[in-house]
């Protein structure tokens, strides 16, 4: 019980740690969102328009930092995040909900699927040391995870859908021929098209897994107790899954969670290359924009989720682990 | 257990492949059934950088590309690249009076708003009135000329402040035109969304959603004969890559992209991919006259002789963008106002033996590292260049060798776009490579370059003007032109001008920018040429390209 | 000084016997030697524009020219020396900086060791890329500097907590509670007890920062972070992606620096994967057929 305090509490201060970020850092950058708007344009724009438009985004006036800061964490926490600036004047929570399922659906398919088959995979080799898989795996994978994520992207794009054509190399799904609905055909579009960016990310990430798995298994495979198991006359899948494989998983659950920043930063580039309408990518645009509400909220959910993932796993390896409890 | 890993590859494989198999034929299936019974939609290809956020409000920078000319129209047709050409459009007619002070439109009979409605003069006060009481929606600053707009039958009479000529341009062309009977329901004009436009103009929005908006032909359009294409997409482009990929693929007959080596990726891939890229604007160099050594006009000229334009366009934009003159005026789409007196004395305006001498006739010696000083200080200066575009950096990278080895050492700097906007505005830096934006005449860019009362102190936004430049006599000239509608007295004003560009150098133009413009007319005839440059063929242009597209009609 | 040689020594064989460490190792020796001397290798200066653009292979130009007339081979060759060099400059610092928070926290242990812990943490859960690229977009001129700045500032944090683990459970050990009983100072305790058990750890850590800093640098320099007047290979990418190198006809000025990065991350998680194997011996590869027998 004490042990779950202490995360919580600890998840609190992460919180607002980078709540307070969150609202210091695009207060850092110069120039405003009104000025940025007009550099979108490329000149196509009235140079009068840059007044007019600061009216309104009503900027300007000079606001209390300490009494804006305190309003920006009250608002966060009743879920009002304000109008996005570079897509005024829809809201933010609208622009990251037309956002957000893709890439949900990519990244969170992507994810477990990668550690799932990676732990899989991992567990196998470590099993049958010496073997084909033990010699082939993880070589290939070490170079493979040492490809920036982004250029497996291009790479896959220029392999198999400029050249080869097997598949579409852009967007979420053939939105002149299509509509968003439950019907067949498009949700077989929306899978046509997520095929190149979800092997991209598959592709870079599982090495990580298949090699951490491998590694904690072998420790493990040496422990007394699996030779104990084996002594006792217990089938090998039976030790390998339900004794050396459990606990091998331990530690990997924690590096799990924490890693799902790193395959978030990877998913940005790749939705870049492959102009998946991500939340990834419009981090990216919301920079370039300094459209500091969406900039905001976007931090902030990637933070979260971030967060949660971890206590989650903390909380996992509580229960399945006792060891784990009294460990500081 | 371990059957069941196996199991789970096994089926993960399975799914995707086939997808692959039943996808592929599906899909083709979809576009042939989606497809209007007599016509393939009109897909187009401009890259805006994030997803549609569906608004359509033609007062908001955002939304207004995308209903402003197609949904919403103006009251006539101003084309930039006939030297300011008149059509009339939503008026009839129009006429100065009273010393240049005083527009009289006349407005059109018998249109009719998409929802069946009539339209009338009283529309137009009330969206004039709008911007009057909305400061946030008047983008074109026009209530900062005009005294009064009022309505009188079926006239609308503008009254200015002053003789106020060019501002035709703006209050004819660019403010679109709502109806009275449903914006004057609307709570807050500012940040209504406009879902739903409804408007005079050829083409309603049908369906939007982040990643595509489609608009279909308004059966109600006055113009009887136009607007034949029934259906029209534009999808969303995150960046230019993928856009560019469109293109080339074939998907799209019309596309406002950069595309870099264009023969290969582009014309040879399909019989019919064509180009052209009208020059609309100067991309110049901004030197910040309060710099020590820039505030001296001698410094800049020889800077301007020192830029082999025409290399800096073949390496830096595949010569795209053709080289620009001292004088200001963009060739070809002005080339009858250019002064031929100051064209024959600039020459090509690439001349490394006329800069040394003006830099030696000014007192500079070349110093032992290569660069030139007078009284122990050196011309050596920063330049910065929006660090978003990849070819201003590369031109940019161009012209710094260029001046360095000349004599004139020069360090790129190539911050994040906001950041080099937000230093633009302030004047905080040396030189600045920028576009103003221009307009259907030369006069447009120069008030923009050259007017003080555009400019700011140092430290305070300025939205044109950046180099600070202050000259009375300029002003005067500026003011004077507004006052007139003769054309020999305009062709005067602008020749002086030019002028000023050359002997001052206030700004040092070094490319000019072009609309961007592919198109493939195998399929769809009428797409303006620069035989028949009717319009500005950008999508980006407005209201240009709506009114493009309702004259585009599908080949029998 | 016995001591370095005997390890240098048994570095020399370790090298010698796993292929996987050799392998990276002569990578990572060709990588310094062209970092250190880019110009035996170049044989135009690479930023010169002065060839024809898009000119497929030739001697001349081994690797075809970019769209700007430049010789992408000298360009490959040059752009060794940044990505190397801020490989190594960020897991120096990286590795630097964990120990210390790392070892402290273990080492000084109560408030001092929450505080630290709760920093690190926090450091650790922020998610380091999307805070990179707002850092990275807000400097004025994005140098070498900057990049390292933002890099080791998101990239510590990892390393230290491991450090912090291993520190913990070698605190207790018998010999470190007898050298205490000694009397010795805590510098002494620190840098001559705890460290060098810790010192496999410490090399791959310093390899696996290296390799974050290589993959994230090039992210960053791929969107433009970096300084896109210098030569490197991330800024090759940039350049090639915005002229649509793959689709317009040029394909290995995109595809090259691709594979030098994969080159030099490869070649450090080879190494790191070696280490591994040093500090696990369990690890290591089973060359004894009678081993195997026994585990299937």
């Amino acid at each position: 019980m004490r042990f779950i305090v202490r995360r919580i509490g600890f998840l609190l201060i992460a919180l607002w740690a980078a709540l307070t970020l969150n609202f210091f850092i695009p207060r850092l950058m110069p120039g405003n969102p009104a000025q940025a708007i007009v550099a979108n344009f490329r000149g196509r724009i009235n140079p009068s328009a840059l007044h007019a438009i600061e009216v309104a985004l009503g900027i300007g006036g000079h606001q209390n930092l300490v009494a804006a800061y305190f309003q920006y964490l009250g608002n966060t926490f009743t879920g009002n995040f304000g109008v996005s600036t570079g897509n005024y004047p829809q809201t933010v929570t609208h622009v990251i909900g037309v956002a957000l399922p893709w890439s949900l659906g990519l990244l969170g398919v992507t994810t477990v699927l990668g550690f799932v088959l990676g732990t899989g995979l991992g567990a196998l080799a470590a099993w049958r040391r010496g073997g084909v898989l033990d010699n082939l795996l993880p070589p290939s994978f070490i170079v493979i995870s040492a490809f920036p994520y982004f250029w497996v992207g291009l790479l896959c794009a220029w392999l198999f859908s400029l050249t080869l054509n097997w598949f579409p190399s852009l967007n979420g799904y053939n939105a002149t021929v299509d509509s968003p609905g439950f019907t067949w055909t498009f949700a077989v579009d929306v899978l046509n098209h997520s095929v190149l960016p979800a092997f991209t990310i598959l592709i870079s990430s599982i090495g990580g897994w298949i090699l951490t798995m491998r590694n904690n298994m072998i420790t493990v495979v040496a422990e007394d107790y699996v030779k104990m198991a084996r002594a006792k006359g217990l089938t090998p899948r039976r030790i390998l899954w339900q004794y050396a494989g459990r606990n091998a998983l331990l530690p990997n659950l924690t590096g799990f969670a924490m890693s799902l920043g790193f395959i978030i930063s990877g998913a940005i580039l790749v939705e870049d290359v492959f102009n998946y309408p991500g939340v990834g990518f419009l981090l990216l645009q919301a920079v370039g924009n300094e459209d500091f509400p969406l900039l905001q909220a976007l931090l902030l959910l990637i933070t979260v989720a971030v967060l949660v993932a971890i206590f989650i796993a903390d909380i996992a390896t509580a229960l399945l682990d006792p060891r784990t409890r009294n460990n500081r | 257990m371990k059957k069941f890993k196996v199991g789970l590859a096994t089926s993960a494989l399975v799914l995707v492949a086939s997808t692959m198999t039943v996808v592929g034929p599906s899909v083709v299936g979809l576009a042939v059934a989606n497809a209007a019974p007599s016509q393939a939609p009109l897909n187009l290809a401009n890259e805006q950088g994030s997803l549609w956020s569906c608004a359509f409000n033609p007062f908001i920078p955002s939304s207004l590309p995308y209903s402003f000319g197609l949904t919403y129209e103006s009251l006539d047709f101003v084309n930039a690249l006939q030297s300011g050409k008149v059509t009339p459009w939503l008026a009839s007619a129009y006429a100065w009076s009273n010393g240049n002070k005083t527009l009289t439109f006349t407005i059109r009979s018998g249109v009719k708003w998409s929802d069946g409605q009539p339209f009338s003069a009283a529309d137009v006060a009330y969206t004039f009135g709008l911007l009057k009481k909305y400061p946030a929606l008047d983008l074109n600053a026009v209530w900062t000329a005009l005294s009064s707009v009022t309505q009188s039958g079926s006239k609308i009479i503008m009254n200015f402040k002053a003789a106020a000529v060019p501002y035709f341009y703006y209050v004819a062309d660019q403010v679109p035109i709502v109806p009275e009977h449903l914006w004057s329901k609307i709570a807050n004009p500012t940040t209504a969304l406009i879902s739903n436009p409804v408007g005079t103009g050829g083409y309603i929005m049908s369906k939007c959603s982040g990643q595509n908006i489609q608009w279909k032909s308004n059966p109600l359009f006055w113009q009887k004969g136009m607007a034949q294409i029934k259906v029209v997409n534009m999808p969303a482009f995150l960046s230019n890559n993928t856009c560019n990929q469109y293109l080339a693929s074939g998907q799209s007959a019309w596309g406002s992209q950069f595309i870099p080596n264009i023969q290969s990726y582009y014309v040879a891939k399909k019989a019919g991919n064509s180009y052209w890229f009208p020059p609309v604007a100067n991309v110049s160099l901004f030197p910040n006259l309060t710099v020590p050594g820039l505030s001296d006009p001698k410094v800049r000229q020889a800077i301007s002789f020192a830029i082999n334009r025409s290399l800096v366009s073949k390496i830096g934009e595949y010569g795209y963008e053709p080289p620009a003159s001292q004088t200001g005026i963009v060739s070809p789409t002005f080339k009858s106002w250019v002064s031929s007196s100051l064209a024959s004395s600039l020459g090509t305006g690439y001349n490394l033996t006329k800069a040394a001498a003006i830099l030696k006739a000014d007192g500079y010696t070349k110093g032992s590292d290569g660069i030139y000083a007078k009284g122990g200080k050196k011309l050596s200066f920063t330049l910065t260049t929006n660090g978003g575009y990849s070819d201003w950096i590369a031109s940019m990278q161009v012209v710094s060798q260029q001046l360095t080895s000349f004599g004139i050492k020069i360090t790129l700097q190539t911050p994040a776009q906001a950041t080099f906007y937000a230093n633009l505005y302030a004047g905080k830096y040396q030189l600045a490579y920028n576009a103003e934006a221009g307009g259907p005449t030369p006069f447009y860019e120069m008030r923009q370059m050259l007017f003080s009362k555009n400019s700011a102190p140092i430290g305070t936004a300025a939205a044109s003007n950046w180099e600070r430049y202050s000259s009375a006599s300029t002003d005067a000239l500026l003011n004077q032109y507004a006052t007139t509608t003769s054309a020999a007295t305009q062709q005067s004003i602008v020749n002086q001008l030019e002028a000023v560009m050359v002997n001052q150098a206030p700004v040092i133009p070094v490319l000019e920018e072009v609309d961007w413009f592919q198109y493939n007319p195998t399929t769809i005839n009428n797409f303006p040429t620069a035989a028949n440059p009717y319009a500005q063929p950008g999508l980006y242009n407005q209201p240009d390209w709506g009114y493009v597209l309702d004259k585009l009609a599908p080949k029998a | 000084m016995k001591r370095l040689s005997s390890l240098l020594g048994a570095t020399w064989r370790f090298l010698r016997r796993d292929k996987k460490a050799f392998a990276g190792a002569v990578i990572m020796l060709v990588l310094l030697i062209l970092t250190a001397f880019p110009s035996w290798f170049t044989p135009d200066d690479p930023a010169a524009e002065i060839y024809s653009p898009g000119m497929g292979l030739s001697w001349a130009h081994p690797l075809g020219t970019t769209s700007f007339g430049q010789d992408v081979f000298s360009q490959l060759m040059a752009g060794a020396r940044q990505s190397v060099m801020l490989a190594l400059v960020v897991g120096f610092l990286c590795t630097i900086l964990s120990v210390v928070v790392g070892i402290s926290a273990a080492y000084l242990g109560g408030l001092i060791d929450d505080g630290l812990s709760l920093l690190t943490d926090v450091i650790l859960v922020i998610p380091t890329f999307p805070l990179i690229i707002v850092i990275a977009a807000y400097t004025k001129n994005a140098n070498f500097w900057t990049i390292v700045f933002v890099l080791v500032f998101t990239g510590w944090s990892y390393g230290a907590r491991q450090m912090r683990v291993q520190a913990l459970s070698l605190r207790n050990r018998d010999y470190l509670l007898a050298a205490r009983a000694r009397g010795e100072s805590s510098w002494y305790i620190i840098s001559v007890e705890l460290i060098p058990p810790m010192t496999s750890l410490i090399v791959a850590n310093f390899l696996s920062a290296a390799l974050y800093a290589v993959l994230t640098a090039a992210g960053l320099q791929f969107v433009g972070l970096g300084n896109v007047n210098t030569e490197s290979w991330g800024t090759m990418l940039y350049w090639a992606q915005n002229n649509e190198a793959l689709a317009a006809g040029y394909p290995l000025w995109a595809l090259a620096p691709g594979i030098m990065i994969a080159l030099l991350g490869s070649a450090l998680a080879l190494l790191n994967y070696a280490f591994d194997e040093v500090s696990n011996p369990a690890l290591r590869p089973v060359t004894n057929r009678r081993r195997r027998k026994a585990l299937a």
